[in-house]
């Protein structure tokens, strides 16, 4: 209850955003946004399976590229251009999962990795689609279906870009409370025996890779028309290892932390790389010092005095002393 | 027709052969102990059986179905469940969860990644009743790995009928508990067969265990079958007397 009020007053104050910001800055918090969903796209992967990807920019990739080519060569509105792109990013995504999920631990790591470099190499061998190392620019953002055009206003684009955040962020939520969310609980806990209780667990991974990738296109897909370019950039090692960081550095395993960590590190990236050339090792201390002090995150950070109220009754430690005695 | 037939099982790791050609048939309801000394080849058998480890000979029969070759979730499927000798649960989830993930395994819509609340609190039900089952229930919200080592074997034994299995495999479920957990949970098991018509297959080392428990007993030696038969056929079988028993008594 106090969460989704929470959460319903943080969407209204987020409304109010464009009345009062100035047009530059709204610029730097919907490309904050936009890497919000990219990261929680991801700790499907990390914090519900543990499975880690040191390659979800492919993900970023295959989403801006096949928008803007839509967008650049049909004649379609910018709702269907996006929803296209994902389309085809997650079926691309399909083969990848099969690969990936055959193996675990560092060479599922190294498996998405190489599978994001692939897409880096890719723009550079198919020059003619993909403009290679200058990427594509002039992406347009045409109105429709029904004649809609709110999105073509920056402060129209940053209330499309909320809208897919807010519902991704629900249907996240209702994916990791699911049936389907408990087997990954169990992937994550203990894959072995849930393989013993049943489970084709392979199945399960190679399903949450694939959503995994297909909102983490939607958000390259949002970026492409708002940016109105794209470069092979986007596919590079160092987006990947930045959003895993974001996860890590928001909380892992919450969503909402993940969505705070892009968010507030895209902010504070914007604002400090302007300041000092000394952002990248800022950036460094304060993941080393999350890993080190708060493993939990900045959602673990922001929970912490409200989880420990939270006592169980009759349960707990009175448990572990007091056996039970039939 | 037997619920399980093993037919000249083999399993050999390199030079080692852990199960030699074993033949047993299990008929349903009944309860079956498979005995003999450490490294015997018991827990290889489960694991060949169950699909977790692959045969280098022979087949399984399961309900007039062969599931040699199955990877270990399609044996599971089938109506199997077992638990292993070293405590497999997920310490970090509560005992509840531990559960309700094993109970949800036998849903038909368990993969539901939208719409899945029926399969929930169907899973939450089934948990419930386990729990109780195996005397649990206070330490519902409990992570699994704070519990002490009896309650963690008996948590497991609790996942496994959760799932609702028609062939329940327990390797060892006293293995490490002090005589009085022994005693708690040869009491669980009891009122838990003779409940239900369970059949079972036990692997146990104490002897007094076995007795109570089983109609039929299984002595196994370097791999290979010894003595198959009623308990007191196989407690006057010389061979077993000096394999095994003449060791222990
Ligand atoms: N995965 C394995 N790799 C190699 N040897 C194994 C493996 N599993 C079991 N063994 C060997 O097989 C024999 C039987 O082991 P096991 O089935 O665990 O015996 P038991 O359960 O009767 O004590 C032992 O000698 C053991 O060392
Ligand atoms: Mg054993």
């Amino acid at each position: 209850m106090r969460e989704r009020l929470v959460i319903a007053l943080s969407a209204v104050l987020l409304c109010l955003v464009p009345l009062v910001v100035p047009n530059y800055t709204l610029t730097l918090i919907v490309e904050a946004l936009i890497f919000g969903l990219f990261a929680m796209s991801l700790d499907l992967m990390v914090g519900y399976t543990r499975l880690h990807s040191f390659g979800h920019a492919a993900a970023y990739g295959m989403g801006a590229y096949s928008t803007a080519l839509i967008l650049l060569h049909f004649n379609l509105p910018l709702p269907i251009g996006i929803i296209l792109g994902v389309a085809i990013s997650v079926v691309i995504a399909i083969p990848i999962a099969w690969i990936c999920t055959k193996s675990t631990g560092v060479s599922f790591a190294m498996l998405t990795l190489a599978f994001a470099q692939l897409g880096y190499a890719m723009i550079f061998r198919f020059k003619d689609i993909s403009g290679g190392s200058d990427g594509i620019g002039g992406i347009p953002r045409p109105a429709g279906p029904f004649g809609i055009d709110f999105f073509q206003s920056k402060s129209g684009y940053f209330y499309l870009v909320v809208f897919c955040l807010v519902g991704s962020y629900l249907l996240c939520r209702a994916i990791v409370t699911s049936p389907f969310g408990a087997v990954l609980t169990g992937i994550r806990e203990n894959e072995a025996k849930t393989r013993a209780l049943g489970y084709n667990t392979r199945a399960y991974k190679m399903a949450v890779v694939v959503m995994a990738y297909g909102f983490g296109s939607l958000a390259g897909a949002l970026y492409t028309p708002f940016a109105g370019f794209v470069a092979p950039e986007l596919f590079f090692w160092l987006v990947s290892g930045r959003v895993l960081i974001m996860v890590i550095v928001g909380g892992a395993g919450t969503l909402i932390g993940p969505i705070l960590g892009g968010i507030c590190f895209m902010l504070l990236e914007q604002q400090l790389s302007e300041v000092t050339e000394l952002w990248p090792l800022i950036f460094g201390s304060i993941f080393i010092a999350f890993v080190m002090l708060a493993p939990d995150g900045i959602w673990g950070l922001l929970t912490k005095r409200f989880r420990s109220k939270q006592v169980v009754p009759g349960d707990g430690e009175d448990g572990e002393t007091s056996r039970a005695t039939p | 027709m037997p619920l399980l037939e093993c037919r000249g099982l083999t399993r050999s790791f390199g030079g080692l052969v852990a199960v030699d050609n074993v033949n047993m048939a299990i008929e349903a309801g009944e309860i079956r102990a498979v005995i003999g000394p450490n490294g015997a080849g018991k827990s290889t058998l489960f694991n060949i059986i169950t699909g977790v480890l692959p045969v280098s000979d022979g087949q399984t029969v399961f309900a007039g179905e062969m599931i040699t070759g199955l990877p270990v979730y399609r044996v599971v499927q089938k109506g199997i469940a077992r638990t292993f000798q070293l405590t497999h649960l997920f310490p970090d989830l509560t005992a509840h969860e531990n559960v309700r993930i094993a109970a949800q395994a036998q849903h038909a819509d368990r993969w539901r990644p939208l719409a899945g609340g029926h399969v929930l609190a169907a899973s939450r039900k089934v948990a419930d009743e386990a729990l109780e089952q195996m005397r649990l229930s206070r330490f519902s919200g409990v992570k699994a790995g704070m519990l002490s080592h009896g309650d963690q074997r008996l948590l497991e034994i609790g996942m496994a009928i959760a799932q609702k299995p028609r062939l329940l495999m327990l390797d060892e479920p006293t293995q490490g508990l002090s005589i009085e957990e022994t005693d708690r949970a040869v009491q669980i098991l009891r009122d838990m067969l003779a409940k239900g018509d369970l059949t079972v297959i036990l692997v146990e080392h104490d002897m007094e265990v076995v007795f109570k428990l089983a109609d039929k007993i299984t002595v196994l030696h370097r791999g290979r079958v010894i003595a198959d038969g009623l308990p007191d056929e196989v407690k006057a079988n010389d061979e077993v007397q000096s394999a095994y028993l003449g060791g222990l008594e």
